[in-house]
């Protein structure tokens, strides 16, 4: 029989008689002076990213994939959730709530009134409309109005494997808007080639692909998974000024005979987390991302294997809560070649 | 392709799956952005539904956002049986009877014996505060004796586990808990002494209810044990957030304090066992 936890004790709100009162704490009178945000006063080399990715109540994908390991590298994160399913999309059915521009610019609204809007990142995933696609446009100028170095870490989740997942007129406005204010962008293969206009056969392409994209905006770009002649490839590229040519490098990545979900967005969140720590060096960011990535993958195939599934008869949720080591303290297992 | 399975169920583990329904702020550690991550730090898959999303908890001047009424909240449910996705291991559930009432106390007389005819008998472990459990057991605590009395009341009408999470007595600060593993014999009791700190926090109660959840299931037979874990959790975190306030030149006293959670986790994942439970003969 299944075990249950039942609570009054959670409550956030002053809700009269239910009003907490734990160790030596009394619920507080609106009188009371708002705190700061300790995550930006003090020093660290973490900082205050706001998400805005789905949630899904079972599985690792959007928010589920990306808040637990920015959290776990010290990142106070203030994730807004554009959807809540009961699941994600790889199962036969879901169920849920979409949120529409205006309710996410109610939030925005709320914490603007409370000066809470200073963030050091803003990350975005999945995105379903062009509406809502908008609206994440006015979201960055609200925010780079409060802190100008505001860091825009844009996943243009678009398809893979050469299928469109998302409406056909999203493609424009990312080429044309998102990409140009983003100051990190890590598309797939794919979706670069739709951002670009270029198709990508060879390593020379995906480097010329990041050149394209650094001219329309972003100093850092990452396609994270390229296939080429059989390889899979990982191309970073960093511009750290407009007179030097980029630096860029390669990762060589194992084909793993298995099927993920969440696995981009968990990608982007570790790229998020690692080049802030090494803001020069994005491809000692990338080795670290790659190895707990794959660190993870390989864990996840092999706690299906070991239950006894066939790991290549379903997609695999990934092990996301076991592999919190990996994420944290990740072992160096690959190495970014840079291109002279 | 067919859908994956859930491994957290297929394989052996100490740990399990919560459902955990609590609000969500996009800023702030209160509800289930307090409750989630301590729990996944410990190991447990956790499956949050959002029962509200707010700007920021209500502690602030103002806040703004979106409520999910009992329709969507069940939709979200169907859409995990219509998965096979509703075997959890735990359950944690908050009940919020009242919202936005701009700090005014407001007794729902009603509402207060639904929870204790209702909600108490089908719950297996309660964490309720001092006032809760004199509001679901009509007993005022004034002492130790009392505080047990509630909890055997309380494993009358359901739970075989109660924490009394902060108890005035004397000027002491208690942590009162009862554990009763069998009908037949009288429940287990201890108290943990909790020291005062001179400041006001939002979130401790869903953090610390979490880590109640978290360690009572990895020691389900040492509720004590649980207790002190989690005590000790808590209030290395309460310690690290007003030394974190005072060192960036705050007054800690003069607002809430946010907790450092994502700064504790190490005294989540691996607590220094600074408290002891005493238990009662």
């Amino acid at each position: 029989m299944p075990l249950l936890l039942s609570s009054f004790a959670g409550r956030s709100f002053q809700s009269g008689i239910f009003r907490r009162r734990t160790d030596t704490s009394r619920s507080r009178k609106s009188e009371m002076a708002t705190p700061p945000i300790l995550s930006l006063v003090l020093p660290s080399e973490t900082g205050r990213v706001l998400s805005i990715q789905s949630h899904t109540v079972q599985g690792y994908v959007g928010n589920k994939s990306a808040v637990f390991p920015l959290q776990l590298l010290g990142y106070d994160v203030d994730p807004i959730n554009s959807v809540q399913f009961s699941n994600h999309t790889g199962y036969p059915t879901f169920k849920g709530q979409v949120l529409n521009g205006q309710q996410l610019w109610d939030l925005i609204e709320g914490l603007e009134a409370n000066d809470l809007l200073y963030y050091t990142h803003l990350l975005t995933g999945y995105i379903g409309s062009v509406s809502f696609l908008n609206t994440i446009l006015e979201v960055v100028d609200k925010l780079r109005s409060v802190n100008p170095n505001l860091t825009y870490v844009c996943d243009p989740v678009m398809g893979d494997e050469g299928k469109l997942y998302v409406p056909e007129d999203l493609v424009s406005v990312y080429c044309k808007k998102v990409v140009p204010v983003a100051s990190m962008l890590t598309p797939n293969q794919f979706e670069a080639e739709l951002l670009t206009k270029l198709r990508i056969g060879s390593e020379t392409d995906g480097r010329e692909a990041c050149n394209i994209l650094h001219a329309a905006g972003p100093s850092k770009v990452v396609i994270t998974s390229i296939n080429i002649e059989g390889n899979l490839l990982l191309i970073g590229s960093h511009q750290k000024d407009k007179e030097h040519a980029p630096e860029q490098f390669k990762i060589l990545i194992p084909r793993i005979p298995a099927y993920f979900t969440g696995t981009g967005d968990l990608m982007t969140a570790l790229l998020l987390g690692w080049s802030n720590k090494y803001p020069d060096n994005l491809d000692k960011a990338a080795e670290i991302a790659v190895s707990s990535l794959q660190a993870l993958l390989q864990r996840t195939v092999n706690d299906y294997t070991s239950a006894a599934f066939d790991p290549q008869s379903s997609s695999l949720e990934i092990r996301l809560i076991q592999s919190q080591d990996d994420i944290r303290n990740p072992k160096l297992t690959f190495k970014a070649h840079k291109y002279s």
